[in-house]
């Protein structure tokens, strides 16, 4: 519903002043140009669905040109796409949740990386149960979220300097524990889970759908996602509504980490194994990018879960597409920190915008 | 000094603005508006919130591009509208001081006339120190501000802070007066009596020739120095006129298109006796141990000058400023907040006086500003109830009268007195049983600053009780059933409601105080 514009008109006449020299009467109607009216209704659509545009217009060319484009366009090839991003994508969501409140979480991959490796552990080395080691692991992104949260919220330590230090942490502790070697799993239920599908569909897809359903839910019909984005749009504001901002920033770590511990699990269910060298920044840096721009879709300016998907497959079947046509490996770093500088750009300038600055 | 202004007479005009329009999505912020203003005058641009008067200000700026089809013309530069920049305005002589200042508190005065025009570096890049402060001086000098370049800008007063940012923007004007000043709400956020130490300034600068358009809602001031008003509506241009022989009441016929036949909303009689507040020895940041009653439906004017702690009082009552020492009863209970989040339980509401830092969600929507204080009420059956809150956010767009053109238009493109009513609503809406009001119609225009107080006597008259700093004396006697006055962290003096009156207020809050407390005027 919009709130009807009268203008002036009649009664602009009606007061005794004499009107400036200008000429001014009940000619003066709307003067501009349709083409312009136009176009300032479809740019809020261009920036909505520019990255769903851009998207389809790519999965098009390599479904349709190129060197192999039956090879791209196979069910093979699509789920194994959709398989290999679906841990990215749960890390991108993690990622999401503290940026909603105005906070960077670098720690996303590395604790994907050392709950993957306690979970290993936990089945082959003790020969735990499943339970047990899921419990471990997302005992350990607790134990992550709260430490981070804590020095963040409370301590009031930089998140970018706390995040940073700690993952460098788990690097090391990862190495001291691990001494390089990969811990290869024998678990059935959670090697089906990696690998096998389900109405053509891989399995850890829906895992990935279920975190996604989750953030959406908590991030936009919950009282606590609304409080998170009013902390990431004016914390003072935020403090002045009655809102426990210290509480909420350390629980916003805790749930990024906990996802993050979920997502090592699924790690190690897709791999089959933990991999010492999977984990860190190789993880973190896509996840946030995804989330950046993520960012400039959908709900333009903020960040949000279907964009940030779209923007995990739009970067993965673009890699897909351009390692099958051979263009060599070093695209994919380029391609992801290409994508990441852009994407900031762009919802920077698009934000600043929405608020009627600049 | 005054040469230039004989010969303005009949000359070219400084500024003239020919057919320009500006469309956002979803609004005409101007429509198809023309007007002239003359050399040396001092030009006051009117209108309601949202009638286009920043946005004219923004296009003029280059801030924003006006639609294709006007024109711009600064003495003899012209410029299409779609085509002007900050670059084209700042080569045309067009100066702007925004409503925000800019200036960095914790920078000197000389470091900030720098940072206007960049930094004179030596050979090997280091700043010229010496040369700097001589050009500052000079410039302190010409517009005669009482400061010296090593002070930092902060501790200026606020007329001082707003003189050095328009000795800013003037710096590069060589000596004559061919540019234009223009000045979005230099007042708004000024006491009273700041605002005649600026508004002093201004008519100096116009004697010498310098040509000023400002904008304000406060009509006496208009009344006071202007040469010509010029007034939109709905973002057309109603009226260009001389000020001479107008009154306030001419003004604002103008501004709302009709005669407003009272600006401020009688306020019931307070009859209970009944304590709604207590406030004891209340010692926090300046406050020294404050001491006064707050009557159940009461209206209580909070005066005194800038940092006599008018603002640390209502945050401690809020709970959000530490208290040191002191009682405060609420309904004849004591209460000690650990955070907002308790006081809000016990029926308290705050309206801050710096909306932007303070209340403001810029990036959001206007419906998730206006149901900010109370997110949870539309929590129902585990999940957030959007549609209520749209019907809800709707109902306060008319309810108060925001000009906006969808309650999910972002808060941030709202003008600034629209900004504010959305503030008000959010809070009023809570039905709050104590109300805090921190310069509440800072911004506002004539007509919504009466819908305000039209609100805040409909909750008076539903039971509330409310507590209100202002600046602006003249409102206080009007609003008030009875002042306190501020002053080194104490209650100075206290006036009660037929002998409120705006000189007596400002004498009071002037006369040095420390000693005994008066009470002027009991029943
Ligand atoms: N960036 C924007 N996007 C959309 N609408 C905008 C934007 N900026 C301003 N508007 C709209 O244009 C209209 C005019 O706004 P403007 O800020 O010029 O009003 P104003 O006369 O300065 O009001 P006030 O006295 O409240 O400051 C308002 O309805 C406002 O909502
Ligand atoms: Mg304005």
């Amino acid at each position: 519903m919009t709130t009807a514009h009268t203008s002036a008109g009649a009664s602009t006449d009606e007061t005794e002043v004499a009107v400036a020299s200008s000429g001014l009467g009940p000619d003066a109607g709307p003067r501009t140009a349709p083409a312009r009216t136009l176009w300032s209704r479809v740019t809020p659509l261009l920036e909505q669905y520019g990255l769903l545009i851009l998207f389809l217009l790519m999965f098009f060319i390599f479904a349709s040109f190129w060197d192999r484009p039956a090879t791209f366009r196979s069910g093979a090839n699509l789920r194994s796409v959709l398989g290999t991003y679906s841990v990215p994508g749960v890390l991108a969501l993690a990622a999401i949740v503290p940026l909603v409140c105005g906070q960077f979480d670098l720690t996303v991959g590395s604790v994907a990386g050392l709950t993957a490796l306690s979970t290993a552990a936990a089945l082959t080395r003790f020969e735990y149960s499943l339970a047990v080691a899921v419990v471990l692991a997302v005992a350990i992104g607790l134990a992550v979220g709260l430490l981070n949260g804590y020095l963040v919220a409370y301590v009031g330590v930089n998140a970018f300097i706390t995040t940073l230090g700690m993952a460098s942490v788990i690097a090391g502790l990862i190495t001291l524990y691990t001494n390089g070697d990969t811990i290869i799993i024998g678990d059935r239920t959670l090697g089906a889970l990696g690998a096998d599908n389900f109405l053509g569909i891989p399995m850890i897809l829906y895992a990935l759908a279920v975190v996604a359903i989750v953030v959406y839910y908590l991030l936009g019909h919950t009282p606590f996602g609304r409080y998170l984005h009013s902390i990431g749009s004016n914390p003072t504001a935020a403090r002045l509504v009655g809102l426990d901002v210290r509480r909420l920033v350390m629980l916003s770590f805790v749930l990024s980490a906990v996802i993050s511990a979920i997502a090592g699990v699924l790690l190690v269910a897709r791999n089959g194994n933990a991999n010492p060298q999977v984990g860190g920044q190789i993880l973190t840096l896509p996840a946030l990018a995804a989330a950046f721009l993520g960012a400039t879709a959908i709900r333009p300016g903020r960040f949000n879960v279907v964009g940030t998907l779209l923007a995990v497959f739009f970067v993965a079947f673009a890699l897909s597409g351009l390692n099958l046509n051979d263009v060599s490996q070093w695209i994919t770093d380029f391609f992801t920190g290409a994508a990441l500088v852009a994407a900031v750009a762009l919802s920077t300038v698009i934000g600043r915008r929405r608020a009627g600055a600049s | 000094m005054a040469q230039l202004h004989g010969d303005a007479q009949g000359s070219a005009p400084a500024l003239r603005v020919t057919s320009l329009s500006k469309t956002f999505p979803g609004t005409r912020a101007l429509d198809d508006v023309s007007l002239e203003v003359q050399p040396g005058h001092i030009h006051a641009l009117l209108g309601g919130n949202g009638s286009g008067k920043s946005t004219l200000i923004k296009v003029l700026a280059g801030v924003y591009h006006g639609d294709p089809g006007g024109e711009i013309t600064v003495g003899t530069a012209s410029a299409h509208s779609d085509k002007t920049s900050p670059q084209w305005a700042r080569q045309a002589g067009l100066h702007f001081v925004h409503q925000n200042p800019g200036v960095f508190p914790t920078m000197t005065v000389a470091e900030n006339m720098a940072i206007g025009r960049g930094f004179e570096t030596t050979g090997i890049g280091s700043i010229k120190w010496r040369a700097l402060k001589r050009r500052t001086a000079e410039l302190l000098e010409r517009f005669q501000i009482q400061a010296t370049p090593d002070m930092p800008v902060g501790l200026l007063r606020p007329a001082d802070r707003t003189m050095v940012a328009i000795a800013r923007a003037l710096q590069d004007q060589e000596g004559g007066h061919d540019g234009v000043l223009v000045l979005d709400e230099p007042t708004a956020s000024l006491p009273a009596s700041e605002v005649d130490v600026l508004l002093t300034a201004l008519r100096r600068y116009a004697a010498a020739g310098q040509t000023i358009i400002f904008v304000t809602h406060r009509l006496d001031e208009v009344i006071a120095i202007s040469d010509r008003v010029s007034v939109l509506r709905d973002g057309r241009h109603v009226a260009t006129i001389d000020t001479e022989g107008k009154n306030e009441m001419d003004l604002v016929e103008l501004i709302v298109g009709r005669a407003l036949d009272r600006v401020f909303p009688e306020m019931p009689p307070v009859e209970s006796e009944e304590a709604a507040l207590e406030v004891r020895g209340l010692v926090a940041g300046p406050l020294r141990g404050v001491d006064f009653t707050l009557r159940k439906g009461e209206v209580l004017g909070i005066a005194g000058l800038l940092g006599s702690g008018r603002t640390e009082l209502l945050k401690a009552l809020f709970g959000a400023y530490p208290l040191a020492a002191g009682q405060v009863l609420l309904d004849g209970q004591p209460v000690r907040f650990k955070g907002v989040e308790q006081a809000m339980d016990a029926g308290i509401a705050y309206i801050p006086e710096d909306r932007a830092a303070e209340a403001a969600f810029l990036d959001m929507s206007l419906r998730e500003n206006v149901s900010a204080s109370q997110v949870r009420h539309y929590w129902r059956g585990l999940r957030h109830r959007h549609g209520a809150e749209g019907v809800d956010a709707r109902r306060s767009i008319t309810d108060y009268m925001v000009k906006a053109h969808s309650d999910q238009q972002p808060f941030g493109t709202l003008s600034g007195g629209n900004q504010q009513k959305v503030v008000l609503a959010r809070w009023l809406r809570r039905r709050p049983k104590l109300l805090l009001l921190d310069e509440p119609t800072q911004g506002v225009d004539v007509n919504a600053r009466a819908e305000i107080y039209g609100a805040v006597r409909r909750a008076v008259e539903e039971g509330t009780s409310v507590i209100v700093v202002t600046s602006d004396f003249e409102e206080l006697s009007r609003v008030a059933d009875r002042v306190i006055v501020l002053a080194h962290g104490r209650v100075v003096a206290q006036v009660a409601a037929p002998h409120i009156e705006p000189h007596r207020l400002t004498e009071l809050a002037f006369a040095s105080a420390g000693d005994t407390t008066r009470k002027v005027a009991a029943s």
